[in-house]
């Protein structure tokens, strides 16, 4: 400042610092603007009273909820220039109304509320100019506003001593209502001028920094907010909470998040965003709400019925208003989901912006801080996404959390339960690992990790893991040690289940009977453990037993799907096929769309009611299954309309794939393909539980991979029925959607069995077996047609190999004694046939271990 | 039941008969005036036995079907006590079954799932995205946002089905008993606001109870009804916390809170994802909310403070936010080879980018990570980034010049972020996908051309124009299909076979 400044630069100059804030500059200024001419010493003393008073204010600053009280020496000189300029009359009316709004602040300062609203009142707030208004001017505007309705709450309604047009009348309960009115518009208009203020300061500021490039000075920094300012954006919207009224609470929410953010207002605009997010999910339903270009309803159940003579709209015009968002295709939300979804999107991105990265301990408040306005966000989402089910969008807005969550076991948790829901459940299982060192005495997460290892992941050495971490939690895991029983209960059946060597699977089998036991007598009254228990034994053929916890389980859960199966499969058994039937029956009345059911009663019904009853079922299966996958959604993962559509997208996966029979789309595969490549029954229990809303999440092939078993069964019952050309065309339909499927290649097999063609029959069945080289039942076909081809000892080695893997199949011990005895080994044979006979007598008509085994 | 009560009820009951369709409005605007009517109503539903229940059903129901907001609403605030109803008599396995309670949700349930031309109704919602203006933001202001493979397929808005279309209901049955109530909770939550609070005490109610019964908290909460479990579905649970949060916030602290625990006890015990998901957030929710609430006559106050304006965070903490300026100064000091932590941390600022293309390739996805662009490919990647963003650049003038200020350093900013754009142009360039997808569908029609053309009646309008928009397409592949004869001379159905040239 060495150069004298001409007089409209000076003026410029000043004005540029008043609306910047730069107090300490404008002494010098003054003192160069009174060197210049002598009718400005009037200005100059509103400028020193201004910069005076505002840098007390400061240096002192008011704190919300504390009223300032009585005069401060300070101030005496503050007050002693705004006088000065006041009375001498000679400043331009601009600055008068600038002096006297000035001095109403001082009188507000210093408690005397009475002169401040005298001061208002001579100069009529209603009347200064918004249009071509300075900057700081309109900051002195809002500021008045704020600081008049201060003034209004603080000074009684009746009082007398008021200059203002509302006075006059006794104070009746009309004139507090309009009082309250009154003090409201002060408010609304003051936060509206405030936003004008702002979005205006901080275009003059980017203008200023281009204009004086390339020196960027320090005045970047963000221009702060004093207690008026602050006031008048926010005490508008808490008196109509405070009122009841959330209509017009909401509405100034709204009104304030759709002008234009600036740097100063991103911070409470994350306030305002969430706080409204709150408002639409806690207080708010479909049925009572109203978008934000909407007019709202005059009555509302949400407003406070016993006021409700507030809820007048805003009766209030401005010459000028905020910039509001504007433009084609704004997306306005209809909803109040989606509104909250916005808002909270919103207020994510705002929060990631601010999550504080260092930790050293000088920072521990700010993390703190971060961390809490985040996870306060995180919550919310996850309820209005929760909602809607959308939780595949959820678990990618809870990742992005994780840069909060160092040690932080509630984001951590909330990731994994969002993985498991959106069905990545590879991840869920890892997540959960680390949920599991940071609260290891909560037996939940780590079963919550054996349903996935044995759902979806056949993950079962991690399964068993995760499951010892319960049963080692003892007494502490109180009702859920049983449930820690039956999940390494649940892990050993389906390892012997996968075992190949028989020593293995008796071994499996023993600990998983052990576990249900002990898992059947820690909660008798549940009836999982009785039924796990019951499917265990009948799966090592101990039938009666079974049958007493079956019924067990039947009489604490009624109408238990798999119960009813088990109980059904096991009368089928004792060979009582027509009491079979009626179960199944009697639980397809209760599950009418249960695809497992409804293969049991195919073979049933071909066995004691013929064949052209099982067409009909399957005739009836396919109308399900039409019916079914036309019209469900997936309100699971959500996007794309029905789920047949996106089963016909996901149909080009289809022939690029090797082994169909079991791809989940996350994991590739369930199985290792070491275990077996494809086993029915496997995929059949995946399809029965992905009946049930509460089973695990599935791929989109499951439709398909119904649709190939149903077609697969009407080739069975032709097959049966001695009608090659038809099974054929039901096969042919199955190998369009799954072409190298071992179950299409058996079926092919035994059709041209039926026709009398040995070699083309064997050509197939070693082409399933080259697909899945343990599919028991091709390969006791093959042993079969083998043993006709007299090779007997490769006939014996198939049918041994067979043995190995499913020992109690019976038509398999019988092939291979008809094989010994061929082979003129009539003592083996007698052994073989004696076991087939025995194992004969419990089999069952489907194998036991269709029933899906999970948590 | 006491002969008042009675005499109310009956009067109800007869009222409404007699109106003529003029007065319905009026009328139900002042059913509220009825102080005595809506308890006497509960008792009516809650003692099972009584003579009262089938036409106060029926009547309910009229209510329902009567179209009127406020008489759907009245047979709404029923819906929890309805609900308990039904379940505990299932649940004990009553022979003395509530038909006309089953028969009245059943009504409710058919009537909604349906529009006003008896087309199923699909209840769906916007998904918003940060990408696309709306009235509170500008997509330029927010930033960079992380190019994830959800960002992208959720590049525009995306309008998401979360509930329907339903298949309609005669009868409940143990396999559509919670579809059906959970599709009602669905409703009764789409009214919360309208609801009375004996009505959501009663909700808070029934979630205990749900959730307890036969389990040992039964005990702790000294609750002697019925002693069986019931079976629930992780969706009905959600939908019950989502009426206790409401609840919770509107006046019932106490009963809401233990709901909301008890639901959360069960959800645990069940190991569900979704209902533990959205339990634990509001529960955490409350913890750091500042929420009271004051008398229980209907205050709904939502307690708002204020709150200050400017960042309570310090300036010198390393936020994400100002940790972007480093890295790109790194990056034009050409200090590419160094590794370091900064580079690691901006990484994740980004957001977490996929890890690799999985073996389902769904969406195209993009897999770029910033520290591989800057660390390996370096300028080359830098150049490729630059090609892609020219052809994007109308895209880029829609979204707005760039906030002023770091002009210079934020070019490869700029440069990624057109990249986000273009390869959420290519999503819907792969062609070939809807080839596919079109030979998929004429062969999955085919599989069911049988049932289709069979003597079967199509279940809905909507499933014969599907049949009719595939048949075309069946015809040129000429496969093998079955279809069956329609039963002529015996009982068995015989299903023939035609052989196309394939085989």
């Amino acid at each position: 400042m060495t150069a004298r400044k001409s007089g409209s630069r000076l003026e410029t100059e000043i004005e540029r610092c008043r609306s910047e804030s730069q107090w300490d500059k404008i002494p010098e200024l003054v003192r160069q603007l009174s060197a210049k001419l002598i009718s400005n010493d009037d200005l100059g003393e509103l400028l020193l009273g201004e910069c005076k008073l505002q840098t007390y204010l400061k240096e002192n600053p008011i704190k919300q909820g504390a009223s300032p009280r009585g005069p401060r020496p300070k101030l005496v000189e503050v007050r002693k220039h705004l006088t000065a300029a006041l009375d001498r009359g000679n400043l331009k009316a601009d600055y008068l109304q600038e002096a006297s709004l000035l001095m109403a602040k001082l009188c507000y300062v210093e408690g005397e509320y009475r002169d401040a609203l005298g001061h208002y009142g001579r100069v009529n707030l209603d009347d200064m100019q918004l249009v071509g208004a300075p900057v700081y001017r309109l900051s002195m505007i809002a500021e008045a506003y704020a600081t008049k309705g201060l003034c209004l709450e603080k000074v009684p309604a009746a009082s007398p001593s008021l200059s203002n047009k509302n006075t006059g009348s006794p104070s009746s309960n009309r004139s507090t209502t309009d009082r309250e009115q009154e003090i409201i518009t002060c408010y609304e208009k003051s936060g509206d001028i405030a936003l004008l203020y702002l979005q205006e300061a901080e275009k003059a500021l980017s203008a200023g920094i281009q204009n004086r490039s390339p020196k960027p000075g320090p005045t970047s920094q963000d221009l702060e907010l004093g207690y008026f300012l602050e006031t008048g954006l926010q005490r508008a919207h808490v008196i109509h909470f405070k009122n009841g009224n959330l209509t017009r609470g909401v509405g100034r929410f709204r009104e304030i998040l759709r002008a234009v953010e600036t740097r100063t207002t991103q911070s409470l605009r994350m306030t305002i965003a969430r706080q409204l997010a709150e408002i639409l999910l806690r207080g708010m339903c479909e049925q009572s709400y109203w978008s934000p270009l909407e007019d709202p309803p005059t009555v509302s159940p949400l407003d406070d019925p016993t006021r409700q003579g507030h809820t007048q709209c805003k009766n209030y015009s401005l010459s000028r208003r905020p910039r509001v968002y504007s433009g084609e295709n704004l997306f306005c939300p209809q909803e109040n989901t989606e509104e909250a979804l916005l808002l909270l999107l919103i207020s994510e991105s705002m929060a990631n912006r601010d999550a504080v990265l260092s930790r050293i301990p000088e920072h521990n408040n700010d993390r703190i801080i971060s961390l809490q306005s985040a996870s306060v966000v995180y919550d919310l989402l996850t309820i209005a996404l929760g909602r809607r089910g959308q939780y595949e969008m959820l678990s990618e807005c809870l990742e992005r959390a994780m840069k909060f969550a160092f040690e932080e076991f509630h984001l951590w948790y909330q990731l994994a339960l969002s993985l498991m829901a959106a069905g990545k459940s590879a991840r869920a299982v890892k997540v959960l690992k680390e949920c599991i060192r940071l609260k290891p005495d909560d037996p939940t997460i780590p079963l919550l990790a054996v349903k996935l290892c044995i759902g979806p992941l056949h993950w079962l050495d991690e399964g068993e893991c995760f499951a010892k971490m319960v049963i080692d939690m003892g007494e502490k895991a109180a009702e859920f040690r049983a449930k820690g029983y039956l999940a390494i209960g649940l892990v050993y059946s389906l390892k012997a289940t996968d075992a190949s060597l028989r020593s293995m699977q008796e071994e499996y089998q023993r600990k998983a009977l052990g576990a249900f036991q002990r898992a059947q007598s820690l909660s008798p009254t549940d009836h999982l453990a009785a039924f796990y228990l019951a499917l265990q034994l009948a799966v090592s053929r101990q039938i009666p037993e079974a049958l007493g916890y079956v019924r067990q389980a039947l009489q604490l859960q009624g109408d238990d799907v798999h119960s009813l199966h088990l109980l059904a499969l096991l009368l089928s058994a004792q060979k009582h096929y027509h009491d079979a039937l009626n179960i199944i029956e009697m639980a397809l009345s209760e599950y009418p769309e249960n695809f497992n059911l409804l293969y049991t009663k195919v073979k049933l019904e071909s066995m004691c009611r013929g064949p052209e009853e099982a067409l009909l079922t399957c005739k009836h299966m396919l109308q399900i299954w039409k019916s079914f996958y036309n019209l469900t959604n997936p309100s699971d993962s959500g996007r794309g309309s029905s789920l047949l559509d996106r089963a016909i997208a996901d149909r080009r996966q289809l022939n690029a794939m090797t082994l169909p029979d079991f791809s989940d789309p996350e994991t590739g595969s369930v199985h290792a393909t070491s275990i077996a490549a494809s086993r029915v029954e496997q995929a059949l229990s995946e399809v029965a539980s992905s009946l049930q809303s509460s089973a695990p999440k599935h791929g989109p092939l499951h439709p398909w991979m119904t649709l190939a078993q149903i077609w697969l069964h009407a080739a069975e019952v032709y097959t049966g029925m001695s009608k090659p050309a038809e099974a054929t065309a039901c096969t042919q339909e199955a190998a369009n959607l799954f072409p190298t499927s071992h179950n299409v290649l058996y079926m092919r097999g035994q059709i041209a069995e039926l026709r009398g063609n040995t070699d083309e029959a064997k050509r197939w069945y070693e082409e399933a077996l080259s697909i899945n080289p343990t599919h028991v039942k091709t390969m006791q076909r093959l042993g079969l047609i083998l043993h006709q081809l007299q090779r007997y000892s490769l006939s014996e080695k198939v049918l041994r190999d067979a043995v190995q893997v499913n020992s109690t199949a019976h038509d398999v011990w019988n092939s291979l004694g008809e094989v010994l005895q061929a082979q003129g080994n009539a003592a083996a044979a007698t052994e073989c046939f004696l076991t087939a006979l025995e194992l004969e007598a419990s089999s069952p008509i489907l194998p036991f271990t269709i029933i899906p085994r999970a948590l | 039941m006491l002969a008042m009560d009675q005499g109310v009820v009956e009067e109800w009951l007869s009222e409404f008969k007699t109106l003529p369709d003029s007065a319905v409005s009026n009328y139900a605007a002042s059913l509220k005036e009825k102080g005595s009517l809506v308890p006497a109503l509960y008792k009516v539903i809650r003692e099972n036995y009584s003579d009262l229940l089938e036409p106060v059903c029926h009547q309910l129901f009229e209510f329902y079907r009567s179209g009127e907001p406020q008489l759907q609403r009245f047979t709404l605030q029923f819906l929890p006590e309805l609900l308990w109803s039904l379940l505990s008599v299932s649940a004990a396995r009553d022979p003395h079954t509530s038909g006309c309670i089953e028969a009245l949700l059943l009504g409710i349930y058919n009537l909604e799932i349906v529009d006003k031309d008896g087309q199923s109704k699909v209840l769906s919602f916007t998904v918003p995205s940060l990408s696309k203006p709306s009235v509170y933001h500008e997509p330029s202001a927010i930033g960079s946002m992380a190019l994830t493979e959800g960002a992208l397929a959720n590049h525009g808005l995306s309008r998401v089905v979360y509930s329907g279309p339903h298949l309609q209901r005669e009868n409940f049955t143990a396999q559509n008993r919670f579809e059906v109530l959970t599709f009602l909770l669905l409703c009764y939550n789409a009214a919360l606001s309208y609801m009375t609070s004996t009505s959501l005490q009663s909700l808070c109610q029934l979630s205990s109870r749900v959730c307890i019964c036969g389990y040992p908290r039964q005990q702790i909460r000294r609750y002697k009804g019925i002693s069986t479990r019931l079976t629930v579905t992780s969706e009905f649970l959600v939908q019950l916390i989502t009426g206790i949060h409401y609840a919770l916030c509107n006046g019932e602290v106490d009963l809401g809170s233990k709901a909301l625990d008890d639901v959360l006890y069960r959800a645990q015990l069940e190991l569900f994802p979704e209902a533990l998901l959205v339990g634990n957030a509001i529960k955490s929710s409350m913890h750091s909310a500042a929420l009271k609430s004051n008398n229980k006559e209907g205050a709904r106050s939502i307690q708002v403070e204020i709150t200050p304006t400017s960042s309570r965070i310090s300036r010198n903490a390393v936020t994400s936010l100002s940790i972007r300026g480093h890295r790109w100064k790194r990056h034009d000091a050409v200090d590419l080879g160094s590794p370091d932590e900064l580079m690691d941390i901006s990484e994740v600022d980004e957001g977490v980018w996929p890890g690799g293309v999985g073996p389902d390739m769904t969406p195209p996805t993009i897999t770029i990570s910033n520290s591989v662009t800057t660390l390996n490919l370096g300028a080359k990647a830098m150049k490729k980034c630059r090609l892609g963003g020219r052809s994007s650049k109308d895209k880029d003038k829609e979204a707005g010049p760039l906030t002023t200020g770091r002009a210079a350093s934020e070019c490869a900013e700029l440069s990624i972020k057109r990249l986000t754009l273009t390869s959420s142009q290519s999503v819907p360039k792969a062609g070939a996908l809807t080839s596919l997808t079109r030979t998929a569908s004429a062969v999955f029609s085919r599989s069911f051309e049988q049932v289709a053309s069979g003597n079967a009646p199509p279940t809905s309008n909507h499933t014969i124009s599907e049949a009719g928009r595939y048949s075309c397409s069946l015809q040129e592949d000429g496969l093998g299909y079955l279809s069956p004869a329609p039963n002529h001379t015996q009982r068995s159905p015989s299903i023939s076979v035609h052989l196309g040239s394939d085989l």
